[in-house]
C-alpha cells in the first residue's frame, strides 16, 4: 500500500544513492521501509574521526510532516546523545521542518559530532568533559570509535 | 566522619545519575502526544457548517463574549470549526480559500496560475527542489480538484479532513509564507522580535507545521497569493463588535476568519 510517506520515503532513498552526502549513508531495512538503517562516518579532524557509527531511524505514517525518531545504535559518547541512543538536536524535535529529508537529517547529525552543544547536555558527563577536561573526552570518544569497528 | 562506617548506597547513586540522563525528550514528546491524540480524537481537521449562534451556548454568563456573538450574528450567518493542533491558520485559510473558488469559478483560473507559478519563486529562494516538489504536486493535486465536473462540496470536506492531503496543503501554504517573508525579508525584518533574521524565523516558526501563526504569517501569506481576508477578533477587549482586521489593508475579502486567543475558525458572512 502507498501512502505519502512511504511516497516520500521512496523518493528519499533515492535521492540519497543519486546524490549521497559525504561521509553518511543510509537505507531501508529489507522487510519495511519505515525502518532504516543508517552509517555516520566521524567527521576528520574530530575525536570522531574513523569511526563508523550506526543508526536506526523510524519513521511514522506522519512523515515528513513529523520528524523520524533517530537514535545510535552504537555507543556514543557525545554531550547530545543519551545513554539509550537519542539524539537531542533541534530539528529532529520543534525546528523539524517537513523540507528536511534523510540526507538532510543524517548531514545534520554529522555535524552534531564536530559541533557539540554542551548547554543542552543529554549525557551531563559527556558534556561536562567537553566544557573543561577536552582531553578526557576525546579519551572517551576514542574508545567508542574503536568500539565502532567491532559492532 | 560520622557517617564513616556506613556503606554509601550504591544503587541509589546510580540510579541518580541515571535519572539526571533520562531521554527527556522521549518524555516530553510522549506527553505532547498524548494530548495530541485526545484532540484529535475529538475535534475534526475541518468540522461541518454550524449556526453562528451555537457560539453563545460557549459563552453563557460571559458578557463580554455575548455582546460579541450578537454583533457577529449580524454579519456572518455561520462558522466552520478547524482542529486547535497549531495548524488552524493554514487550514482555515486552504480550505475556505478553495470552497470560496468553488463557489466563484471566474476567480478560479487566475489563482490556478498563482498557484501553479509559486514554486517557481520558491526554487528561486533557495528551497530544495526535491522536497518542494512533493508538496507542490500535492497541492496542485488539491487544487485542481475545484476545476473538475465531479467535484462537489463534500469532496473538499473529505479531502481536508484526510490528512495524507490536508497536512501537504498546510505545509505547502507554510512554505509560500516563508518564501514572501524571505523575498521581502528587509521590509519584516522589523516585525521579528528577538535576536532572529527573517530566514532563522521562518526555519523555526513558520516551515514547522503545528507552529501556531501571528498577524505576520497572514499579511506574507494574503499577500504572495493576492487573497484578501478579513479575520474578525474575539478577545476580552472593550468594543462591543469583533473588531475585523483585513490582510492585506487594501485587499477586499474573500475569506473571513473568526480569531479567539490561540485559535481560527472560518466564518460566512450572511
Amino acid at each position: 500500500m502507498s501512502t505519502p510517506a512511504r511516497r516520500r520515503l521512496m523518493r528519499d532513498f533515492k535521492r540519497l544513492q543519486e546524490d549521497p552526502p559525504t561521509g553518511v549513508s543510509g537505507a531501508p531495512t529489507d522487510n519495511n521501509i519505515m525502518i532504516w538503517n543508517a552509517v555516520i562516518f566521524g567527521p576528520h579532524d574530530t575525536p570522531f574521526e574513523d569511526g563508523t557509527f550506526k543508526l536506526t531511524v523510524e519513521f511514522t505514517e506522519e512523515y515528513p510532516n513529523k520528524p523520524p525518531t533517530v537514535r545510535f545504535a552504537s555507543k556514543m559518547f557525545h554531550p547530545n546523545v543519551y545513554a539509550d541512543g537519542g539524539i537531542c538536536l533541534d530539528i529532529l524535535q520543534n525546528r523539524w521542518s517537513p523540507t528536511y529529508d534523510v540526507s538532510a537529517i543524517l548531514t545534520s547529525i554529522q555535524s552534531l559530532l564536530s559541533d557539540p552543544n554542551p548547554n543542552s547536555p543529554a549525557n551531563s558527563m559527556a558534556a561536562q568533559l567537553y566544557k573543561e577536561n577536552r582531553r578526557e573526552y576525546e579519551k572517551r570518544v576514542k574508545a567508542c570509535v574503536e568500539q565502532s569497528f567491532i559492532d | 566522619m560520622a557517617d564513616e562506617n556506613i556503606e554509601p548506597d550504591q544503587s541509589m547513586d546510580k540510579k541518580y545519575y541515571e535519572d539526571s540522563n533520562v531521554n527527556q525528550d522521549d518524555l516530553i514528546l510522549q506527553q505532547s502526544k498524548n494530548i495530541e491524540k485526545e484532540i484529535s480524537d475529538s475535534i475534526m481537521l475541518v468540522g461541518d457548517k454550524e449556526e453562528i449562534m451555537v457560539l453563545e451556548q460557549q459563552y453563557i454568563g460571559d458578557e463580554v463574549y455575548k455582546g460579541k456573538v450578537k454583533d457577529l450574528a449580524r454579519k456572518y450567518s455561520s462558522l466552520r470549526r478547524t482542529r486547535p493542533d497549531g495548524n488552524c491558520f493554514f487550514r482555515s485559510f486552504g480550505f475556505a480559500l478553495l470552497e470560496s473558488l468553488y463557489h466563484n469559478q471566474s476567480n478560479y483560473e487566475s489563482f490556478r496560475i498563482i498557484a501553479e507559478k509559486s514554486k517557481d519563486k520558491l526554487l528561486e529562494l533557495g528551497f530544495q527542489k526535491f522536497t518542494l516538489e512533493d508538496f507542490h504536486d500535492q497541492f496542485m493535486e488539491v487544487v485542481n480538484l475545484i476545476g473538475k465536473p465531479d467535484t462537489t462540496e463534500d469532496t473538499l470536506f473529505e479531502v481536508f479532513n484526510n490528512k495524507d492531503y490536508s497536512d501537504y496543503v498546510v505545509v505547502y501554504l507554510r512554505l509560500i509564507a516563508s518564501g514572501q517573508l524571505q523575498q521581502d525579508a528587509d521590509f519584516y525584518q522589523n516585525f521579528i522580535e528577538g535576536n532572529r533574521t527573517v530566514f532563522e524565523f521562518c526555519r523555526q516558526e513558520v516551515e514547522p507545521m503545528f507552529k501556531e501563526s501571528d498577524h505576520i504569517h497572514i499579511i506574507a501569506l494574503s499577500t504572495a497569493l493576492d487573497v484578501g481576508v478579513r479575520v474578525r477578533y474575539m478577545d476580552r477587549g472593550d468594543s462591543t463588535e469583533a473588531i475585523a482586521h483585513d490582510f492585506p489593508e487594501d485587499k477586499a475579502p474573500q475569506i473571513h476568519l473568526l480569531y479567539r486567543p490561540g485559535h481560527y475558525d472560518i466564518l460566512y458572512p450572511l
